[in-house]
């Protein structure tokens, strides 16, 4: 059952484009069960949540940026995560579309 | 090392580094990682430094040193930066990339008399071809990278040379001003980079402000966007406009703390091309040279707000063009129009 399963919700933000920013009619969203990840994948990904929540700034500029959210095993918290930082498998689970 | 580690936080690295249920030459490879990532910031700080010295010391160096070399990389749907070097002219993608790069760099070169992102002559480093139906183009602080789109939202980044113009001016602000990538001055830097990206635009074009569409990556929109009805990411001259993909703010008084640069950037990108339509002409004579002057001017400001911004392009208007009053009302005019 889905609602069974730790599901990470995960959104594309940013870009050149400004996906999913105010005003946008562009956003990528995707979503995939933390138990699919690799066991590495899943480590970084709970460290990633017991960090700060946001990364320290950087030279980088106009990047992606990813909120994601596992509301049953991380409880509220959203995390915004550089794409450099992110494993390829949770990058391949969102799909751009418009709005 | 790929580049990939840069921005991965130090304090995940130095987790993973004693995570025991990792093996040990993973646990090596993320502390070599995290040693590496602090070395790296403490350069990057020093040669901040450096940079900013010498640019304050030796104006003259920028005719000294030699004009930049342009480099293009393949990176071959992959992500790992920069990717295998690419011999001129390479692909169509390739091409663009070294003709419009050497085009940007004579654009600061012959306008404004910049030699190169840093005004010492760095190299202008691209890499093509990055990840798959990739639907973006960046900076990441040392280089520009440009993916080629999906087809159908977006095509090849490198299509649209204000693109090209817009990423590589984000090494300009870096290297000067030194602008911060949140609250005001993330948007005034996101707009310094939509400014000389369609100024880059019109020039290559000898386009005049009356000619001149003001629209950015209006060259990289794929065949689904302009089914939709979308022209462009932003509309300098409308950013509210529903053809844009990205709607802006026109005003200030819209304007709140933590807003995305991407948005907040359409306040002083409508400032810029209401002055430079007033004054007419084209917009890299005047308007153009106020902006540059008020970005490159000054010790860096990293948090600089668009107030202090507007009040020195007022400053500068009336100094560098005292015989021409009417580009200071412009600029006045434009700035007061979207509240500041």
């Amino acid at each position: 059952m889905p609602n069974e399963i730790d599901l990470l919700l995960v959104e594309r933000i940013g870009g050149l484009a400004g996906f999913g920013v105010a005003g946008s009619r562009i956003r990528c969203r995707g979503q995939l069960a933390f138990n699919s990840l690799p066991d590495t994948d899943q480590r970084l990904v709970e460290a990633l949540f017991k960090g700060h929540g946001k990364s320290k700034p950087s030279a980088q500029r106009d990047t992606f940026s990813y909120r994601i959210s596992c509301a049953r095993k991380f409880g509220a918290k959203t995390v915004e995560v550089p794409e450099a930082a992110l494993p390829a498998t949770i990058i391949a689970c969102v799909k751009d579309e418009l709005i | 090392m790929s580049c990939q580690c840069f921005i991965i936080p130090e304090d995940v690295l130095e987790r993973f580094a004693k995570d025991k249920s990792l093996s040990e030459a993973q646990r090596k490879s993320f502390a070599d990682a995290a040693q590496f990532e602090r070395k790296w910031r403490k350069l990057r700080a020093t040669y901040g430094k450096v940079s900013a010295a010498a640019n304050t010391m030796l104006a003259s160096r920028a005719q000294t040193a030699a004009p930049p070399t342009i480099t293009v990389y393949n990176c071959n749907h992959g992500t790992t930066l920069p990717g295998i070097p690419v011999p001129y002219p390479g692909d169509a993608t390739a091409k663009r990339a070294f003709v419009e790069t050497k085009a940007v760099a004579d654009f600061y070169q012959k306008l404004f008399g910049r030699n190169s992102v840093d005004n010492a002559g760095k190299t202008l480093m691209s890499s093509i071809h990055f990840s798959v139906n990739y639907n973006n183009a960046f900076w990441n602080g040392t280089q520009m990278t440009y993916g080629d789109g999906d087809g159908n939202i977006f095509v090849d980044f490198t299509r649209s040379d204000d693109v090209i113009g817009h990423e590589l001016t984000h090494g300009v602000t870096q290297f000067s001003a030194q602008l911060a990538y949140s609250n005001e001055a993330g948007g005034l830097n996101e707009s310094i980079s939509d400014v000389f990206g369609s100024m880059f635009r019109q020039w290559r074009a000898k386009q005049s402000v009356d000619k001149a569409d003001w629209l950015i990556g209006k060259d990289i929109m794929g065949p689904g966007a302009i089914a939709k009805g979308y022209r462009c990411l932003r509309d300098m001259a409308d950013p509210a406009a529903k053809h844009c993909l990205s709607q802006q703010p026109t005003h200030y008084s819209q304007y709140k703390n933590g807003m995305d640069p991407h948005y907040s950037s359409g306040i002083p990108n409508l400032a810029f091309c209401k002055a430079a339509k007033a004054i007419g002409g084209n917009s890299w004579e005047k308007a153009g040279k106020v902006w540059y002057s008020a970005l490159t001017g000054f010790a860096p400001q990293p948090n600089m707000k668009m107030k202090t911004f507007a009040n020195r392009t007022r400053t500068l208007a009336k100094s560098m063009f005292s015989k021409d009053p009417a580009v200071f009302t412009a600029i006045n005019n434009a700035w007061i129009a979207v509240g500041l």
